[in-house]
């Protein structure tokens, strides 16, 4: 079980680290302008970028953040944070693809950052899910 | 020990997530969108970045004749790298329509190509149908409606008949638009202002270049724009 919290904890890191430099992006508006690689600017300036005024990017990273300290306490023995986790990883998996559907059908602009964030929520989601079939079966 | 290790662990991973957001929002300058309110322009700092900046590129020509607004005299000279797609670039279009109403003839201002494609997939047709304008001597006309009309025609699946439309509500010959726009001339002219962009180091859009040192993305902004641009008519860097 301590593998699985591990890489949970390695994964939502990875996953903090996109979504901080997408909140640096959308806080000194380097987004902004038009480039030839990344479709961002279109996605970053959209209005599903911001939540209640609040840049998604930042709840994104705050959400990584809360994914990362369940994993290292669960990693350390505490069992709530184990059990946290689950539906945590589910809600953001939730969001992901709510966010993969604004981008593919209502903005019609993809951007690479944002997919890779849904990546790791899908890898998260998997792990988790080896977590929680490991915690249900009999220990011997 | 064991039991505050992982606070320990998450401490430190939220001080340095926090601390490395602090440090990079710190060394990248702020952009504000453009046309929004900003802080207010100071005529020391965001004004003069085209004079304190290094030595100026003047990189390869771009095409032949340019568009120009303006007098070839005016004391400062603006060229734009644009991509009528972009929504940036939208923004921008009446903060320069705004600049050359109030310069006059002490303004300059040329406007390049610089389509982004494959990121924005009617860029190149965009281009395409201002530079067949152009043909026919209504380059800045048809510039003005692609900006103006951009939120309608991005999301087309085909935009063909749209800037023709556009062509024909402009007066040009339909016809020859239709030829020219798939014409090696507006093909070439596409390139070479690509290619001028290329040699100045231009990656995105809108770059803007004044007296031929680049205006920093965060100048951009009306008020900000403005006060750059009198400092330049006022002590011209070149």
């Amino acid at each position: 079980m301590k593998k699985v919290y591990a890489v949970t904890a390695l994964l939502s890191l990875l996953g903090l680290a996109d979504a901080l430099y997408l909140t640096i992006e959308h806080v000194t508006g380097e987004s902004v302008r038009c480039t030839i690689t990344s479709g961002c600017s279109e996605v970053l300036s959209s209005p599903y970028a911001v939540v209640a005024g609040i840049p998604l990017a930042v709840i994104g990273a705050a959400a990584y953040f809360t994914v990362f300290s369940l994993a290292t306490l669960a990693a350390f023995g505490y069992r709530i944070a184990g059990t946290l986790l689950t539906p945590l990883v589910v809600a953001m998996f939730l969001v992901s693809l709510w966010l993969l559907y604004l981008q593919a059908f209502v903005i019609r602009e993809f951007c690479q950052y944002c997919l890779f964030s849904a990546g790791i929520t899908v890898a998260l989601l998997v792990v988790s899910f080896v977590g929680a079939a490991l915690r249900g079966r009999p220990s011997r | 020990m064991k039991r505050i290790l992982p606070f320990i662990i998450i401490i430190v991973v939220l001080a340095a997530a926090l601390g490395s957001a602090w440090y990079l929002t710190r060394t990248i300058p702020a952009s504000p969108t453009l046309g929004t309110q900003s802080q207010a322009p100071s005529v020391s700092s965001p004004a003069t970045p085209a004079q304190q900046q290094g030595a100026v590129n003047p990189g390869v020509p771009g095409a032949e004749p340019a568009h120009v607004l303006g007098p070839a005299n005016a004391p400062a000279r603006l060229e734009e790298f644009g991509d009528f797609e972009c929504p940036p670039c939208g923004i921008f279009h009446p903060i320069l329509v705004q600049m050359h109403a109030e310069f006059g003839d002490q303004l300059q201002i040329t406007f390049r190509e610089f389509p982004l494609v494959p990121t924005h997939q009617h860029a190149l047709a965009a281009a395409s149908a201002a530079e067949a304008a152009g043909l026919q001597g209504k380059f800045w006309e048809m510039h003005d409606v692609l900006y103006e009309h951009q939120n309608d025609w991005k999301k087309e699946f085909d935009v063909r008949p749209v800037f023709e439309g556009y062509a024909k509500q402009l007066g040009l010959d339909v016809e020859r638009y239709k030829r020219d726009v798939n014409s090696d001339a507006v093909a070439q002219r596409i390139f070479m202002d690509g290619k001028r962009g290329h040699s100045l180091g231009v990656h995105g859009t809108p770059t803007v270049f004044l007296n031929g040192r680049e205006v920093p993305f965060e100048s951009l902004p009306a008020e900000k724009l403005r006060v750059v641009i009198q400092n330049e008519i006022r002590s011209p860097s070149k």
